[in-house]
């Protein structure tokens, strides 16, 4: 009798393990397991020549990537883990950094500069490693590969720049004249590349195309011809440094009056602001592809909070934003590929993951990044994330909105037969 | 000198060897093993760091053999690797030439305008032939960006993989070996050069240019071949960068980078053959394990402010190059000498 009763005991036990382990596993494999964690690599040149605007950046996409694990529970409720390297702007760096990011596991990474995802490029598109660049131009991505956009580029600066000068601030007869003073990087180039392909169409004649560096201390020469040339619009695409000393230098010769300025996104930031100071850059128009700060959107009030906790002298720089942006974009495609295809490819790593990101994570966002940009939305063949600008004047050293969101329209460079030569 | 006790020479050919003894061979083969074995044990990213060396090295002992063998003081080295590079990115993309056609060429046309630009070293040296040489490193740069219909301008030129025949070079390790290869015949070269009848002859222009002449050295003759043939490494140190990294602009080859080969050559030791090997390995590991090791770690351990140890990096790496000027001048390579006597020498003091 008492064996009987065991036997019972025992086959109840049995039934209700058989049952309660699934139900159990089930249960658990809903969260990560300690240890499991989706690796993303960032870089952004802190130090060296574009440290103005890679600092804040920086500090941006890390707060934002806190931000995202700590109150949203990572990317589909799996931990974000960042490998992040300072950059410093050289070429040699990024690109060993590119390797260490695919050797360390992570599934993509991100720049801020054109130009370091010109040195990273190649080295992405031959592992068919996901790159995402906060700043671009059209030839890090016409013809589209493995490396995307998030906002729009510089040549679409100067398509929407361009529009809005021809619509809302030439009051002449014929055609106005634009000074193109660029950066000899992809910053520069990609305004060139846009003033090329569309200024004929847009009624504007190019006079004269100067390049600096981004170390440049004076830019007298240039503008002391393009003075001669007497334009009716300068349009700077450069960094914030050396665009502050090529407003300086105009305004000294004169040029700043009776001369309309625009800048690219490049250039138009609080640093900007703060290295040239009030009284140089009043009146200047500018294209920027995100909100300003204190905007009503969304995503306003925690990037605010996060700012003023962590780094509160980056509050008003929009380059901040960008990178805010550009974490919640990635965390946005992490989520998009884990909920997709599971965490299991993608822990996997190599090609298969890679491709996991692009094809499940990448080109299925449909994302409006909180409103702090225009949304990121893939489109077939256009491998810009984001493709809305607006067009600033900077008014008492404020960076003032005077456009709604402008379309950036897709300029198929790559069909023009001076593209990349 | 260099020689272990109770080991003498009988033979002009036992004279000449570099490698003397058999415990020469053992550390030698040796270190060729743990060398090119280096794909079993090191990761990718570490082999890029090791391809990043390597074709840095392949420069260096060229700028060694123009500055500190023959004593012409170049600071427009990262100019003659970037006529190697696109030499190489003309050749083998725009042309669809061999990678090995594209390699010499990029060897000889980065020889032939150190020429062009050596040419001044009769007339000068010092000082005044450093600023002509920072001439070359800018005009070299303004030519590249605006003779775009050629080299891709500011925007930069693609470059296909290195492949010999049906053997291409995609794997990290493969360009491993391919660089590694090409830097131990450069650095061999560079060895035996320095002792042969065209070395003495660099090294006596070094010294004394005006003695070396009433020797009867050509110093036209001279001063030219050492251009031509650091250049020539330059330009060889440029295409494999060039195949390495797949893709060329300007800004890979900054004045910075060329104050950073002279600052190589002279941490590790002028006018030697393991100076720039050491140099190099000292620089280049510095640079990414600050990045890459320090810096987190300094953020993780330590309650600094955001941003802090990133900006702690640059003050760091210059303090470390002081220091190595302050306390060896004279480089690694005579540590390193010093090191070996002191071992021969050991238990006692001389």
């Amino acid at each position: 009798m008492k064996r009987k009763k065991i036997l019972v005991l025992a086959v109840v036990c049995l039934a209700l393990l058989l049952v309660v382990l699934p139900f159990a596993s089930a249960c658990a494999a809903k969260g990560p397991k300690p240890g499991q964690e989706l690796k993303i690599g960032m870089m952004t040149p802190t130090t060296g020549p574009a440290a103005e605007k890679g600092s804040p950046m920086g500090h941006a996409n890390l707060d934002a990537m806190e931000y995202v694990n700590t109150e949203l529970g990572g990317a589909g409720g799996y931990p974000i883990k960042v490998l992040w390297y300072d950059s410093g702007y050289d070429a040699a760096k990024v690109a060993t950094f590119v390797k260490r990011f695919i050797d360390e596991g992570a599934l993509l990474f991100t720049v801020a500069s054109s130009a370091e995802m010109s040195w990273a490029m190649e080295l992405a598109n031959r592992a068919e490693f996901p790159g995402l660049a906060s700043f671009t131009a059209p030839s890090l991505y016409r013809p589209p590969k493995h490396i995307y956009g998030q906002m729009p580029d510089y040549g679409d600066d100067w398509t929407a720049f361009a529009n809005y000068y021809m619509k809302n601030v030439w009051k002449g007869t014929g055609r106005p004249k634009m000074a193109l003073e660029l950066l000899n990087n992809p910053t520069g180039y990609g305004a060139r590349d846009a003033a090329k392909a569309m200024a004929d169409k847009l009624g504007i004649d190019i006079i004269s195309t100067d390049e600096h560096t981004a170390t440049t201390i004076s830019e007298m020469d240039a503008l002391t011809r393009i003075k001669a040339a007497k334009p009716d619009v300068l349009y700077i695409s450069s960094t914030p440094k050396p665009t502050a000393v090529i407003l300086k230098n105009a305004r000294d010769l004169g040029l700043l009056t009776g001369t309309t300025i625009g800048l690219g996104h490049a250039g138009i930031t609080k640093a900007l602001v703060d290295i040239a100071g009030v009284d140089v850059v009043e009146g200047v128009y500018g294209v920027f592809p995100t909100v300003n700060w204190d905007d009503n959107v969304p995503g306003m009030a925690k990037m605010t909070e996060y700012v003023k906790k962590l780094h509160p002298n980056d509050y008003g720089n929009m380059d901040y934003i960008t990178s805010w942006a550009q974490s919640l974009i990635v965390a946005e495609i992490l989520k998009n590929a884990v909920k997709n295809v599971g965490y299991d490819k993608l822990a996997k790593g190599g090609v298969e993951a890679y491709q996991a990101i692009e094809t499940q994570g990448i080109q299925k966002l449909n994302y409006d990044v909180a409103g702090l940009h225009g949304p990121a939305i893939y489109t077939q063949g256009d491998n810009r994330l984001s493709k809305s600008v607006r067009v600033f004047q900077i008014r008492k050293g404020v960076i003032t909105p005077v456009t709604n969101w402008l379309e950036a329209p897709m300029i198929k460079y790559e069909d023009f037969p001076w593209f990349g030569k | 000198m260099g020689l272990p006790s109770g080991t003498r020479n009988y033979t002009y050919a036992q004279d000449m060897a570099i490698l003397r003894t058999r415990t020469h061979w053992a550390l030698f083969i040796g270190f060729l093993v743990l060398l090119f074995g280096a794909p079993l044990y090191l990761s990718g990213y570490w082999l890029g760091v090791a391809n990043l060396i390597g074709i840095t090295l392949i420069a260096a002992t060229g700028l060694n053999l123009l500055v500190g063998y023959c004593g012409q003081l170049s600071i427009g080295h990262a100019g003659f690797i970037a006529v190697g590079a696109y030499t190489t990115a003309i050749f083998t993309n725009r042309l669809e030439l061999p990678f090995l056609v594209g390699l010499i060429g990029a060897g000889v046309v980065a020889g032939i305008v150190g020429l062009i630009f050596g040419i001044p070293s009769v007339r000068v040296k010092g000082f005044y032939l450093a600023i002509t040489t920072i001439a070359a490193q800018f005009i070299i740069i303004w030519v590249i960006n605006h003779w775009s219909s050629v080299t891709g301008g500011f925007v930069g030129i693609k470059v296909p993989y290195a492949s010999i025949g049906p053997l291409v070079f995609r794997s990290e390790s493969s360009q491993f070996y391919l660089i590694f290869t090409i830097a131990v015949i450069c650095t061999f070269f560079a060895k035996n050069l320095a002792r042969t009848r065209v070395g003495r002859a660099f090294i006596a222009v070094r010294d004394n240019d005006l003695a070396a002449e009433v020797m009867g050295i050509n110093l036209f003759y001279y001063k030219l071949l050492a251009f031509f043939i650091g250049c020539f490494m330059a330009g060889i140190a440029g295409a494999l960068l060039a195949h390495w990294v797949g893709f060329m602009n300007a800004e890979h080859f900054s004045l910075t980078e060329s104050i950073l080969y002279i600052g190589m050559i002279i941490i590790g030791g002028l006018g030697t053959t393991l100076g720039p090997i050491l140099g190099v390995v000292v620089i280049r590991l510095l640079q990414q394990v600050l990045t890459i090791q320090l810096v987190p770690f300094l953020e993780e351990s330590l309650p600094l402010p955001s941003g802090f140890a990133t900006g702690v990096t640059p003050m760091l790496f210059g303090l470390a190059i002081i220091l190595f000027l302050i306390l060896e001048p004279r480089g690694l390579a005579h540590r390193w000498m010093l090191f070996k006597s002191a071992y021969r020498l050991w238990p006692f003091s001389y």
